[in-house]
């Protein structure tokens, strides 16, 4: 499978501080990438650079087979952007939106109209076309950024956060494109912190830590890496109290949450007897157990040192 | 090959300047530095004093299309990146300069359509009359884009924020009245007022449209011609160099 997009030490420097740090990267045709970090970590700098919209301090990078510094205006007509912000213009209507889309990519003006059509109906915007922009609610702007992003027909696409503020059906329809995009051989690079959304869509995952790649590898990879231990999860009746945790310590480590409890499991038949034997002696019930493989917000916390939690919250608060 | 390309880059600068036209014609800043300044500070001037005012006329007609044609690109540019949706043109498949002279045209009809009012209130109302009709439309036409240029520049400085493009730009449109010829004929002025207005474009603006509305010059209708383009150029390329020290920043 031919590369899509490849990044050979890559850097962006703002003076003292290094946003984007050598990444190298190989990314195949028909892949969905999915680029993960904590905030400020460089995922918007990266696509930044390999959209043209900054210069790279050092490195290269191939875009559809063009370099990002001699031919970045063929990569340009190769990709197609949906940036974090939905940059289109409140004043113009989502048609003229799109209209005005189709003319700064080159669209022929015998397909402009068509291709608008089936964008609007693909996207369920038949009824909006007249609608301004502003006027839209947020789900409604982003699935018009992507329909902008995909009327000259790109091969590649850019998302930097697509899903970002967005309510649960609009973020669940836009996923079901990205897997439609994924299905009709479309590129696509992904940057979200919804490691959920990077679990589900991605063939393979890369997360970034203060510009530099920690790991490259697919969900599965990555789950499995970080602890070979399966996790043991139960619900009880009651909360443990912290002498039954520490018995339970013994035989791994153990998170709790009120009634419900973790255990990795060293030895999986010593852990159940151990935690059904100390619930009985307490007189209480496990109403629920099952084993768990590592996630891969598991992963990224290990990874990264970053609660996800904390990284939705300070994302909230910059978009304040 | 190259004229397939020169045709679709043309192509787009037409759509950027409808963009702009339909977005950017309305607004509070255009209306308010664009043709209520320009028209206020001809009143001051004329009001309370014993002139023709057929003969000031080809005044009002230059400080209009100055202060129209350099208002757009102030009022787009700043609020574009603002919004972000300045990155859409970096992003797409056209050159910087296709970008920077579609805006130009948005300012440069501004201008145009502005700057006929006064010529047809001229003409109707206080018998103004068109004698050279091509130095007119020359020195309306080419002041228009080069002030449009002027503005585009102004809004291309690395690190401007909205709401900081007017400030300067009034810092130079302002003074360049004075030594225009636009208070004070040219020819009154003392040597080293007359070198400077040399050197000013609105000088030479005003100079064809009172060639064209049958008042004196100063300078040789070329030497106006020359220097207008030279400027119209000048403020283009500067604006293109701006934009490519603000994307090495970003």
């Amino acid at each position: 499978m031919k590369d899509a997009i490849v990044l050979d030490g890559l850097t962006k420097d703002y003076g003292s501080l290094t946003a984007v740090d050598h990444v190298s990267l190989n990314i195949e045709e028909g892949e969905v990438f999915g680029f993960l970090g904590p905030n400020g970590a460089g995922k918007t700098t990266t696509i930044r650079m390999l959209v043209g919209l900054t210069t790279p301090s050092e490195g290269s990078a191939t875009v559809a087979g063009y370099d990002i510094g001699d031919d970045i205006v063929e990569v340009k007509r190769r990709v197609g952007v949906v940036p974090e912000a939905s940059n289109l213009y409140d004043e113009l209507s989502v048609w003229d939106n799109l209209l005005f889309s189709s003319r700064l990519y080159h669209v022929p003006k015998d397909e402009r109209a068509a291709r608008i059509g089936d964008l609007l109906e693909i996207f369920k915007l038949e009824d909006r076309r007249n609608t301004k922009f502003g006027r839209l609610s947020k789900g409604l702007k982003r699935r018009v950024v992507i329909a902008a992003a995909l009327v000259h027909q790109p091969r590649i696409i850019f998302m930097d956060e697509p899903t970002s503020g967005l309510d649960v059906l609009s973020a669940l329809s836009l996923r079901r494109l990205i897997r439609e995009l994924r299905l009709e051989d479309t590129t696509v690079f992904l940057t979200t912190h919804y490691i959920e959304e990077a679990d589900q869509l991605s063939d393979r995952v890369a997360i970034i830590v203060e510009g530099r790649i920690v790991i490259v590898d697919t969900p599965e990879n990555i789950k499995l890496s970080i602890r070979g231990a399966p996790i043991l999860e139960a619900r009880l009746s009651q909360a443990p109290d912290q002498l039954m945790i520490r018995e339970l310590e013994l035989g791994g480590r153990v998170e709790f949450n009120e009634n419900r409890i973790r255990i990795e499991i060293e030895n999986l038949t010593g852990t159940l007897e151990s935690l059904i034997m100390l619930a009985s002696q307490r007189g209480i019930q496990v109403t629920d157990l099952h084993t768990l493989q590592p996630s891969l917000e598991d992963a990224f916390v290990e990874l990264t040192g970053v609660s996800t939690e904390v990284m939705r919250v300070e994302k909230e608060n910059r978009g304040r | 090959m190259r004229l397939d390309r020169l045709t679709r880059e043309l192509k787009v600068v037409w759509a950027i300047a409808v963009k702009d036209m339909k977005i950017y014609y309305l607004r509070t800043p255009s209306l308010m530095f664009g043709i209520l300044f320009p028209f206020s500070m001809f009143l001051s001037f004329v009001i309370g004093r014993s002139m023709i005012i057929s003969r000031a006329i080809p005044v009002l007609v230059a400080q209009t299309v100055f202060f129209a044609s350099s208002t757009i690109g102030p009022v787009s540019i700043p609020l574009e990146r603002r919004m972000q949706t300045f990155d859409r043109f970096l992003s797409a498949p056209v050159s910087l300069l296709t970008v920077l002279v579609g805006k130009t045209i948005a300012g440069f009809l501004y201008g145009i359509g502005i700057s006929l009012i006064p010529v047809a209130i001229g003409i109707v109302f206080f018998s103004s009359q068109v004698t050279h009709l091509v130095a007119l439309a020359i020195g309306i036409a080419l002041s228009a884009f080069g002030f449009a240029a002027m503005g585009i520049m102004f809004a291309s400085l690395p690190g401007q924020g909205p709401g900081e493009v007017m400030m300067p730009l009034n810092f130079v449109r302002i003074p360049l009245l004075f030594v225009s010829g636009v208070y004070v004929p040219v020819k009154d002025l003392p040597s080293w007022g007359q070198i400077a207005s040399a050197a000013s474009p609105l000088t030479h603006t005003i100079e064809l449209i009172r060639l064209g509305m049958g008042g004196e010059n100063f300078f040789e209708p070329a030497l106006n011609v020359i220097i207008l383009t030279f400027y119209a150029m000048a403020f283009l390329l500067a604006g293109m160099r701006f934009h490519i020290m603000n994307k090495k920043r970003e």
